[in-house]
């Protein structure tokens, strides 16, 4: 039955049922006038709340989410309230990039005892939402496609790597590959404008390697599948981080792994160069200048400056080198302090609120779930068990509309909350070209604000911020809202 | 499914702004039901008889009922269920009381959001499974965590009852507030006395091990397999020898050190022993005040010792205890009663607090029992009383009662006049709070026979009248009129407070504390004893402010949920427990990481890598379950798939 | 009169509309911008959408066989007669309004005739299926040029194929050629009252002809289904070459001829909006595609998924219908996250048993 029209919204609230809900009982006990909007759903422990019942829930229909858990110090079950509190701040910062107002969810603590204070959180957070008034929804928004401006300066210079020693490095991995079940590298693909991924195993294969800015897949994927086995890979700098973090959560063992590395200028957006290229019958030629690489295709040239035509993610990049190798090969790649911020978020960071719902509808409505967003993430480690397409849990119906296909989108962000190291893959991989990699890049930058710069993709032995706590947080200042 | 709901109208609590029939009539379109009706009280003997009825008249798998929250009566209700051949589990409340009916005066909004939790109960009890608990085993020892009359009484009794006893008490010796009383209301018998037996029988019980001048450092574990590292303060003193004999304390020429026992109205030694009746017996020497432990210098207390005890080089020692549940009776502390700056803010040395009036009257005090001004050594003549000094008072953050201040100011003012028969008392009062058996008569007894002048009002200033004396300025509110009284003396019933360190505590206990760092119980009027972590009871003014009388009975009654406990063998597991898909997982270890209770482990299964959820450690909070991106941990009877059903119930709806 | 007409290229929006106005739901190719990649998706039309006219990113095979629909809904009601009783309530809607596609290649229109024999063929014809399919006009772009991933006329087809189409539509030089090639096509084009364009049906050729001349002659395939058969249990082949797959479902998602499907209930039949059942895309490239109840997988490996999915579109496809489950579009090559190129699959089979037929003899 729908909310009493014009007289409540929805909002779903979340309560660990040792304080909150205890909180709440209180509240009612002493007759704590309250507004009625309120639904409550008790959960043992505000831990237990899952990040994506708050996203599905504003989905679905919620006009706004509250989570409420016992006082930091006092949970029932010591901890969980500590992860729930870094978890539930990456989701608050999180709702903006979609469109959605962080204002429509709120987490906060109130104890047992404390009904007074739940009579006051409920009716300031009611207040709050009636304020906002019914939450927009990505079914109603007015579509918006907008481009984002590539134009952008880089930290590191962009250029082709044309003198990259790529002899020395088939040399060396002829070296190590008597001892190895295979190598993981690039070649060409169906034409020479376009690579491939390869696996070596024999020095045949090895002279069959490339390097240089059509190697744009990231071959860390491939590693999980050879686990127990010694294999080598050939890295760019953003391929290793995706190395060192499936290192971090023991998904392979550094023993078997012997990562060959040289610096990398950038990568091309393949995209971008295949809508320019349009349609031919045939390479004729590819030729690499310190800028560029020019493509003639059907007798007609085209010259792709990295500056203008290197993917998002390479002008924000700041590990040209490998961040571990066992064999670097190759001049390191000078890098300027500072950061950028990649180019589809700022183009999002530029809109308001409605704009970024509009704009997701207009672009998740092409969306065909075939999945190679997330088949192509070197850290979907779910594989052949993610949620999207289970029924226990039963996260995503197979429906086609828009917002199915974001919420899809928004499983595949929050699951990689400091764990995504940016290399892109995701939107590579989309056939049908969906900036999604903003959303992931609105979490890293998240997670870096909120937990001392964290980077995932460094440090093999870090702990992911998401997995552990601190009784104290810096940065979360959860306590300002109530 | 065939699900049945039940709409409890708890008498007029809820159908007063619900509309229950209405509710039903809802209800009955939702998906499973098959039956639906609206109860007067649900959780009456005929209202469970009706379910039980209509279960296998109509062949219900599936129970909703909608009343008051599941705190209170989840567990009646999953009783009512399994006794008409349910699983319990297959029973979830809507709570349509204190979250509806007591909250809100819209009878339209009421009654639709009554039915709105109906569904979201029913949407989740399809996704339901019967839960069987499983068996373990429990250690049959209790810690008692506090030696005051609280602690003594629940220990005592545990023991009585054959469970061994693991006594800590922080203070060199056990007793409390209650060992520091002189006398007690509303007998006026000799607090001594009747405590003292006790603590003997404390130390003396096969089955007590008592640990004093120790703390509890960190508990892990779980009911019935509690795990406690306790640290024994050291005392400078091998108390294996130590025969209590006083000699050291006779010689130690540090004279000057502050008396804790007495409340700081006098001196003693920096090697003392607390009373002569402390119980363990034994010195212990104050550090800071120590000379040889300060300067090196000294010694002399290691040469007098008969039995060579002392030991200035001992440190503190940690010691682990394991045991199946846990009392906590830490009792309480004054507020610091300084912060009131109108009653001298603790400048006046004649201005004193209850507590330090009764170790003035007590024999074994400073003063062996007579009543003398601190200032000057004399007899007062005029004994003014203040009544909730830091209780009841808003503008302290004391807003409530301290409970046993009315008692015991007038068991003062008798005793007052017994010492001194030509003093007069005056006693400001709010209210007099006598509710106890006999307590009324005992303050008419003051009044009347002892003739204490009792003022209704507040004191608003104290000052010194530049004769030795005080003049109290005051309102007395039944006449109308302001009033000054000259005193010799005047003695403040301090509002209590949690003692120090108890939030701490708790949070090692994982149970919840007020504003005050008073002890939660499970329910306030239902479950006073326990609290919200399974095995762990409370005893004493740990929970609130309380008399001797309710301390002991709630020592008791402690005791007896110990032994309730510990009657079963076996213990039954919650089964509500994460348990894991082992086709789904992929052995990433997120979730052994963030287990708060290290109850995941990581297994081989047929030569791959798996976790695997320790049934008896695992406490069901859930972490696991929003850690793991696949899904394949999942939490019985909060499944993701139970909580999508609700939240789609409210927002699909 | 003539089955040839013309329209200059700014008659085509009259065109569309015509058609709009016959009943037809039009679907157009409409370039959807997009930093990374820009795309071209078929859209119901409307008058005044700009038509893109290059060949679309995703085939228009949800015309017939939409990315998710709705089978039927069901409800359950308490019957008003008696409170005990429920009354069950089952809507299925198979009919369909009748759809015109605009501006498909010719490799688009073939993979309606290779759709349609699995679905109308047989003892039952789907009726979802046929609704849509029997209202169906199909209007097709022939291409101008080969390029470097379609192969059409390695199975059959070309980039002037009439296959599939109802009308054959060729840009000459000001404008457009329209050419029946069926009765319903010659239908509308007469209903149309666009221009006779007999005479410029020889510039049209010409075109055409220049699309063959360019492209890199085909291989023939004829080997394919026993090379594949032969090949089937050679594990190590198939590793080798799937390698790099990362089993999502690109290439059969943006197929013209890939027609497999999954189906779930949705919601509850007694909740608000009723329960559906929906038929929504499912791929061979996924885990989930053969994982049976007991969590039991016959193709648990991406080899084995890969290698079926080859083998149905070069084999067991063509042993049941005669023809190729493939029309040549090489979108799977060009949307693929990895470049993998089933033409190299399929050659290196028949180079393969080849191989093993020339060891075979030499035994």
């Amino acid at each position: 039955m729908p909310v009493l029209k014009d007289k409540e919204l929805r909002i779903v609230g979340f309560l660990c049922n040792w304080c909150s809900y205890g909180g709440a009982d209180t509240a009612g006990v002493a007759r704590a006038t309250q507004p009625t909007d309120l639904r409550i759903i008790r959960v043992p422990c505000s831990g237990r709340v899952d990040p994506l019942f708050i996203i599905k829930a504003l989905f679905e229909g919620a006009d706004g989410v509250l989570v409420s858990g016992c006082h930091p110090r006092d949970c029932h079950y010591s901890v969980g309230n500590y992860y729930a509190r870094r978890r539930l701040e990456v989701v608050k910062q999180f709702l903006p990039v979609l469109g959605i107002d962080p204002r429509r969810f709120e987490y906060t603590w109130v104890s047992a005892s404390e009904g007074q204070r739940w009579q006051q959180v409920v009716t300031d957070f009611t207040s709050q939402i009636h304020e906002l008034g019914p939450a927009p929804r990505l079914e109603d928004a007015e579509p918006l496609l907008k481009l984002a401006d590539m134009a952008l300066s880089s930290l590191h210079a962009l250029g082709t790597n044309r003198n990259a020693p790529l002899a020395e490095l088939k040399e060396a991995i002829k070296a190590k590959l008597p001892e190895l079940d295979c190598v993981i590298g690039w070649q060409q693909g169906y034409d020479q404008a376009h690579a491939t991924p390869l696996f070596m195993t024999t020095p045949e294969d090895v002279d069959k390697l490339t390097w240089g800015p059509l190697n744009v897949m990231n071959p860390a994927v491939f590693l999980p599948q050879f686990k127990g086995k010694k294999v080598g890979i050939v890295v760019k700098g953003c391929d290793s981080r995706s190395v060192v973090e499936l290192l971090q959560e023991k998904l392979i063992n550094r023993e078997d792994v012997v990562i060959f590395s040289m610096p990398c200028e950038g990568t091309l957006d393949m995209g971008r160069v295949n809508s320019v290229l349009g349609r031919y019958t045939r390479i004729d030629d590819i030729k690499y200048d310190d800028a560029a690489v020019t493509i003639t295709a059907d007798g007609k040239e085209h010259r792709f400056c990295m500056t203008e035509f290197a993917q998002g993610k390479c002008y924000s990049c700041v590990t040209p080198g490998a961040v571990i190798a066992d064999t670097r090969l190759g001049q390191p790649v000078p890098v300027q302090p500072g950061s950028v911020t990649p180019p589809e978020l700022a183009m999002l960071d530029a809109m308001t609120l409605e704009q970024r719902l509009g704009f997701w509808k207009g672009q998740m409505d092409r969306c065909l779930r075939c999945y190679a967003c997330r088949n192509a993430c070197p850290m979907c480690v779910c594989r052949d068990f993610c949620i999207s397409d289970s029924r226990n849990p039963h996260w995503m119906n197979q429906g086609e509309s828009p917002k199915d296909k974001l919420f899809f989108q928004t499983i595949h962000a929050l699951h990689l909350a400091g764990r995504c190291t940016g290399c892109g893959e995701c939107q590579r991989a989309c056939p049908v070209g969906i900036p999604i990699l903003a959303l992931r890049q609105q979490i890293a930058r998240a997670i870096g604000q909120l937990f001392d710069d964290y980077k995932s993709g460094m440090d093999q032995n870090a702990i992911p911020p998401l997995l552990t706590y601190a009784p104290e947080e810096k940065n979360i200042h959860e306590r300002e809202w109530k | 499914m065939r699900i049945g709901v039940f709409i409890c109208h708890c008498g007029s609590n809820i159908g007063g702004t619900v509309d229950c029939g209405k509710v039903v009539e809802i209800a009955r379109d939702y998906p499973d039901v098959v039956y639906a009706d609206d109860p007067m009280y649900t959780c009456a003997e005929p209202g469970q008889a009706a379910i039980e009825a209509a279960v296998k008249e109509h062949n219900l798998d599936g129970v909703v009922v909608a009343s008051c929250t599941p705190r209170m009566h989840e567990p009646t209700f999953r009783r009512t269920v399994e006794r008409a051949g349910l699983n319990p589990y297959m029973f979830e409340m809507a709570n349509i009381r204190e979250h509806v009916s007591w909250i809100g005066k819209d009878k339209e909004a009421n009654t639709n959001k009554a039915a709105e939790l109906v569904l979201m109960a029913v949407e989740k009890l399809r996704y339901n499974s019967p839960l069987l608990p499983k068996k373990f085993d429990v250690t049959k020892k209790v810690l008692v965590i506090g030696g005051g009359v609280a602690g003594i009484q629940a220990a005592l009794d545990c023991a009585e009852g054959g469970v061994p006893v693991v006594m800590v008490e922080r203070e060199a010796t056990i007793g409390g507030k209650m060992a520091k009383l002189d006398k007690t209301f509303p007998t006026v018998d000799c607090s001594a006395c009747i405590l003292g037996p006790k603590m003997v029988d404390v130390a003396q019980h096969e089955k007590i091990t008592l640990h004093a001048y120790s703390e509890v450092v960190d508990i892990s574990g779980y009911v019935g397999n509690f795990t406690v590292k306790i640290r024994k303060k050291t005392p400078y003193v091998d108390w294996s020898k130590c025969t209590g004999c006083g000699a050291c304390t006779e010689k130690c020429p540090s004279r000057n050190t502050p008396d804790a026992f007495n409340e700081f109205t006098g001196k003693t030694t920096a090697i003392t022993i607390a009373f002569p009746q402390a119980i363990p017996k034994k010195a212990v020497i104050n550090a800071p005040y120590c000379r040889k432990l300060q300067s090196g210098k000294c010694g002399i207390c290691a040469k007098i010792c008969p039995t060579g005890a002392v030991n200035y080089e001992m440190k503190d020692e940690i010691i682990t205890e394991t045991v199946g549940s846990i009392v906590a009776a830490t009792g309480y502390d004054l507020m610091d009663w300084t912060v009131y700056e109108e009653y001298g803010g603790g400048k006046y040395p004649d201005v004193i607090t209850a507590l330090q009036f009764e170790r003035l009257l007590s024999a074994s005090g400073p003063t062996g029992g007579h009543i003398l001004r601190p200032s000057d050594g004399k007899e007062p003549r005029s004994i003014v009383f203040i009544q909730c000094v830091g209780s009841r008072d808003k503008s302290v953050g004391r807003p409530y009662c301290s409970s046993f201040c009315c008692m015991y100011t007038a068991k003062q003012a008798v005793l007052a006049k017994d010492h001194l028969p030509d003093s007069q008392s005056y006693v400001f009062y709010m209210d007099i709070r006598a509710a106890g058996k006999l307590y009324d008569e005992f303050t008419r007894r003051a009044m009347e026979e002892y003739g204490s002048q009792y003022i209704r009002g507040r004191v608003s200033a104290i000052y010194p009248d530049g004769e030795g004396s005080y003049i109290v300025m005051g309102a007395d509110t039944l006449m109308g009129e302001p009033i000054e009284i000259r005193a010799d003396m005047v003695v403040l019933a301090v509002g209590i407070e949690a003692s120090a360190g108890a939030p701490q505590l708790a949070e090692k206990l994982r149970i919840s504390y007020d504003h005050y760092g008073f002890f939660m119980e499970s329910h306030v009027k239902l479950k006073p004893v326990e609290t919200n972590t399974a095995g762990v009871f409370l005893a004493g003014a740990c929970q609130g402010p309380k008399d001797i009388p309710a301390s002991v009975a709630q020592g008791s009654a402690a005791a007896a949920k110990v032994l309730d406990l510990f009657a079963k063998d076996k213990l039954e597991s919650n089964p509500q427990i994460a348990h894991v898909d082992i086709v789904r997982c992929v052995d990433c270890g997120k979730c052994i990481r963030c287990c708060p209770f290290g109850a995941i482990e990581e297994v081989s299964i047929r030569g791959t890598n798996k976790a695997q959820v320790i049934e008896t450690v695992c406490q069901g909070c859930g972490v696991c379950v929003a850690t793991c991106p696949q899904g394949a941990i999942q939490l019985s009877h909060s499944t993701d798939n139970q909580i999508l059903a609700e939240v789609n119930a409210i927002c699909q709806s | 009169m003539s089955r040839i007409r013309f329209t200059a290229a700014n008659g085509l929006s009259g065109f569309l509309d015509f058609l709009s106005k016959q009943g037809f739901t039009v679907l157009a190719p409409v370039e959807k911008p997009a930093t990374a990649k820009p795309s071209v998706v078929f859209e119901p039309w409307n008058k005044g959408d700009p038509v893109n006219l290059a060949k679309a990113t995703v085939s228009p095979k949800k015309a017939v066989l939409p990315e998710c629909e709705t089978l039927f809904s069901f409800s359950k009601k308490r019957s008003p007669a008696d409170l005990n009783q429920f009354e069950l309530a089952l809507d299925a809607r198979p009919e369909a309004a009748p759809v015109a596609i605009f501006g498909c290649r010719p490799c688009d229109a073939a993979g309606f005739p290779a759709l349609d024999m699995p679905y109308l063929s047989g003892l039952y014809a789907d009726p979802y299926y046929k609704a849509k399919r029997e209202g169906m006009l199909i209007i097709t772009l022939t291409c101008d040029t080969g390029c470097e991933t379609c192969f059409c006329h390695w199975v059959g087809g070309g980039p002037t194929s009439p296959k599939g189409s109802d009308i054959l539509m060729t840009a000459i030089e000001g404008g457009y050629v329209l050419q029946a090639i069926t009765e319903k096509g010659q239908e509308m084009l007469e209903k149309s009252g666009l221009e006779d364009g007999a005479e410029k049906f020889a510039a049209a050729e010409a075109v055409r002809k220049n699309a063959w001349a360019s492209l890199v002659p085909a291989p023939n395939l004829s080997r394919a289904p026993e090379a594949l058969k032969a090949v089937f249990n050679n594990t190590d082949f198939w590793i080798k070459w799937t390698s790099k797959c990362l089993s999502c479902g690109a290439c059969t998602y943006f197929c013209p001829t890939c027609y497999c499907f999954n189906i779930t209930d949705e919601g509850s039949p007694q909740g608000p909006k009723g329960g559906r059942r929906l038929r929504s895309w499912d791929n061979c490239m996924s885990s989930l595609y053969t994982r049976e109840a007991s969590g039991h997988n016959p193709r648990p490996e991406k080899y084995q998924r890969m290698r079926n999915r080859v083998s149905h579109k070069f084999w067991t496809f063509f042993e049941n219908w005669g023809s190729y489950l493939c029309s040549g579009c090489g979108r799977c090559i060009t949307n693929c996250p990895v470049c993998l190129d089933i033409r190299a699959i399929v050659l290196a089979a028949i180079a393969e048993a080849g191989n093993a037929d020339t060891r075979d003899a030499g035994k």
